[in-house]
């Protein structure tokens, strides 16, 4: 196996540099055959890779422990879904997936778009093989999953407790997958940067595949606060850590693209910022699975873990120079169609969510590398917690959601003003309720008034759907069901959007709520004793211990009252695993009365029983996790295919683009 | 080019886009300023290791640090259920004492390298309010337990 998956990767490196000479080749000379040869290469590049991932993943199964990756992540006694995600658990393999999703993905748009998109095609694969002939080269000459031990092992070493949890299965391959296809929508850009076709077509080629990547992306995001909230203990579900925040940045910076290009589809403008959005976006991305192996940030001996790091650095840096030297080189190409005639324009809107949006991305970027900056700038490393983010990133999401409450009101080129406050009535009304009856009761002004933001944001939307829905019924004399799945069957990419701005609702009550009134307290109780946090009183009944086939188990059961009515019972859990015996792994107990998470963390417990337990209620985290469900709804409502193919071609004959060709 | 659409004269253009460039500017200067604030307070630790602050100490007395270093084998006194953990942190050269008593992070344990961070007050063990190991996300199997 271990032959087959290096040989894969061998001869993928081959063929990729050759694919990338053909297609320059062949673009240039116009030679039709040698492209079509240097789209098979792309093919044949991602058979390759699943062919080697492919084995690798049969070297896991069949506990192949000659292979120096698979003894270190993997045991005899691991359940087997367990072994086969160790495959991505670590630096080589991460990589592999990588490769895997870059290349399938890309080999998937040379196929959609081969009879659309044929003067980009090959540039676009051209790039995407430069891109996988990094990789490859990575995974033959520094970070082989294939190396082999020179003695074989009886049983390999077991993955990281931490990661055997049904939401670590699910988040690195969601974020790498993020990461990895955001290569396509890149390859579209530099395409058309190369070409000079800097028209709206290359646009429609890449948002679907944008859209893929950013959906793919947010998702790895949630599954990850979802990972944290139930394994990490502390309450919480988004900590700030530096490799979340890294992987937040291309989220941030492709949400702000999203909305972007929908202006200069229909406005022809900010070209140049769109362009550099994707370039910022993909080399975000880069940076995002650099960073993670290079251990930079999280360690203070800096660029001392891991010789990959140069690798990334070193091509990061290649991207940066070639993209920017591009899009400079065709800035003249770039020039908007028209200009912003209003402040209040929909136009206008967007642009200031996208100048949002930046700032939040650059925020974060500088509070996570701040401990590189102020060594480099004042020979002190110095390094920003929490606290730093939530009160920059805090009060700028709050402007977002305004944004957010304002922004689908206004119109194309000029908004009147009466109009926009006539929608605007419900809304402010509702939020001006909402303000006054929290800062009657809340303690926090704060969450009374971030409320009350979300609230009118929420009520737009709604009123949306609902004028929408109203139009169909009179118009087509629908039924308000049939009338509410037409309109968003027929104007998906607006009401999709809306549906993923219902997520952000969601999911932004859920963290006003569970930040302003978040209740912690620490609890040392005998079997038996009982203890008070807010409204709940928590019965700690005593600790359980029991075996499974990879580890020991201790569970503390504790029953919760609210009030007087019992609620249910909880266990939270602690996992010793076999190999790990001095990591003890946490599974929080956590119980959802009414909109209230009651969450229990065993902290430490001795021989008669007495245990320390921690115990938080967070209200409404439960929204956060429906929002996600949300956010999946309204991401595969965007993708709904549209039901006019003929789009596609019709912007070839617009003037727009034949000027340029 | 900018003669596409122009429904406003050039006056009212050039107002639209100082408007703009304003707005953009009050963007700009809302981050900037929320970023210089947040950096001042509690929100910023310095980042040394064990040898670095001893050499600093008067320097970092009574301010935030965060210390990366090596769990002191055998250093660890576990208090009963509910009570502060006493352990000591080392960089080769030099040790630190800390107290912590929040709950521990899953991956703790003699000889681990942690982050500690948390209030420095010179001839004192350090504060801790938060104990970080290496990050689990780098998905690096930890050294094997059982050597």
């Amino acid at each position: 196996m271990a032959q087959l998956g290096s040989g894969a990767l061998i001869l993928a490196l081959i063929l990729a540099v050759y694919g990338i000479g053909a297609s320059l080749l062949g673009a240039r000379r116009r030679m039709p055959e040698l492209l079509q040869s240097a789209f098979r290469a792309t093919y044949g590049v991602a058979l390759l890779v699943a062919l080697a991932v492919f084995a690798l993943v049969m070297a896991f199964v069949r506990h192949d422990f000659r292979l120096a990756y698979v003894a270190a992540r993997s045991s005899r006694d691991m359940p087997l879904h367990y072994v086969i995600a160790a495959f991505y658990g670590g630096q080589e393999g991460s990589l592999l997936y990588w490769a895997m999703v870059a290349s399938v993905l890309g080999a998937l748009a040379l196929y959609l778009h081969r009879n659309s998109d044929r003067l980009l095609l090959p540039y676009m694969n051209a790039t995407l093989l430069s891109i996988l002939t990094f990789l490859l080269l990575v995974l033959t000459v520094v970070a082989s999953p294939f190396r082999l031990l020179p003695v074989t092992p009886p049983d390999g070493a077991g993955l990281n407790p931490l990661l055997r949890d049904p939401g670590m299965m699910a988040h690195p391959p969601l974020l790498l997958a993020g990461y990895a296809s955001f290569s396509v929508p890149f390859a579209f850009g530099m395409a058309a940067l190369i070409t000079g076709r800097l028209g709206s077509d290359w646009l429609r080629a890449i948002r679907r595949w944008a859209l893929l990547s950013w959906a793919i992306l947010g998702m790895g995001l949630l599954v990850g606060a979802w990972w944290a909230y139930h394994v990490l203990g502390w309450g919480g579900y988004w900590g700030w850590d530096p490799v979340e925040n890294l992987a937040l940045l291309p989220w941030l910076t492709s949400t702000a693209f999203l909305h972007s290009i929908i202006v200069q589809e229909r406005r022809g403008m900010l070209k140049v910022w769109n362009l550099a959005l994707l370039l910022a976006t993909f080399a975000l991305s880069i940076y995002g699975t650099f960073i993670v192996r290079s251990g930079i940030l999280s360690s203070v001996h800096s660029f001392a873990t891991s010789d990959i790091g140069h690798w990334f650095l070193v091509y990061l840096s290649l991207v940066l120079v070639v993209g920017i030297g591009l899009l400079v080189y065709r800035l003249p190409g770039l020039q908007s169609e028209r200009r912003i005639e209003s402040v209040t324009s929909r136009e206008a809107g967007f642009l200031f969510n996208n100048l949002l949006l930046t700032g939040i991305a650059f925020a974060v970027f500088w509070g996570t590398n701040f401990v590189l900056f102020s060594e480099l700038f004042w020979e002190t490393r110095i390094s920003v917690g929490p606290p730093f983010y939530n009160r920059v990133v805090g009060p700028l999401l709050l402007v977002l959601l305004l944004l957010m409450a304002i922004g689908p009101l206004l119109s194309w080129r000029r908004t009147e003003l009466p109009i926009l406050l006539r929608n605007l009535r419900w809304p402010v009304a509702g939020a001006v309720a909402v303000a006054v009856i929290g800062l009657l009761f809340f303690e926090r002004a704060w969450a009374a008034f971030a409320f009350a933001v979300a609230i009118a944001a929420t009520l737009v939307t709604v009123q949306e759907f609902w004028r929408g829905i109203a139009a169909r019924r009179r118009m087509a004399r629908e039924n308000p069901l049939v009338a509410a799945w037409r309109l968003v069957e027929r104007n998906n990419r607006r009401y999709g959007g809306y549906l993923v701005h219902f997520a952000v609702f969601l999911i932004a009550f859920g963290v006003i709520a569970s930040n302003a009134f978040q209740i912690e307290r620490q609890f040392v109780l005998r079997p038996g004793e009982r203890g008070t946090i807010g409204a709940y009183t928590v019965v700690y009944r005593g600790l359980d211990d029991r075996r499974t086939a990879d580890a020991e188990v201790v569970s503390a059961i504790v029953d919760v009252y609210r009030g007087d009515r019992f609620a249910g019972t909880v266990e939270s859990h602690r996992y010793f695993y076999r190999n790990y015996e001095d990591q003890p792994t946490a599974r929080m107990g956590i119980m959802l009365v009414g909109m209230d998470d009651v969450y229990v963390v065993l902290d430490r417990w001795q021989d008669d029983g007495t245990a320390s337990l921690r115990v938080y209620i967070n209200p409404l985290v439960i929204w956060i996790w429906i929002g996600a469900a949300v956010f999946l709804l309204g991401t595969v409502t965007l993708f709904w295919p549209q039901p006019v193919p003929v789009a596609v071609r019709v912007p070839r004959t617009l003037p727009g683009a034949a000027k340029e060709a | 080019m900018s003669s596409a659409v122009a429904t406003t004269g050039p006056t009212g253009r050039v107002r639209v886009d100082v408007r703009l460039l304003g707005i953009a500017l009050v963007i700009a200067a809302a981050v900037g300023y929320l970023m210089y604030t947040g950096l001042q307070g509690s929100a910023a630790s310095y980042f040394v290791t064990v040898s670095e602050l001893q050499a600093r100490a008067s320097e970092v007395d009574g301010r935030r640090v965060r210390v990366g270093g090596d769990v002191v084998p055998g250093s660890i006194v576990h208090g009963g259920p509910g009570e502060p953990i006493h352990f000591r942190i080392s960089d080769g050269t030099m040790e630190l004492e800390v107290v912590y008593a929040g709950v521990l992070p899953d991956i703790f344990a003699d000889g681990r390298h942690v982050i500690v961070e948390g209030l420095y007050r010179v001839g004192q063990p350090v504060q801790a309010d938060s104990v970080l190991t290496q990050c689990p996300s780098r998905f690096e199997a930890t050294p094997q337990a059982s050597g």
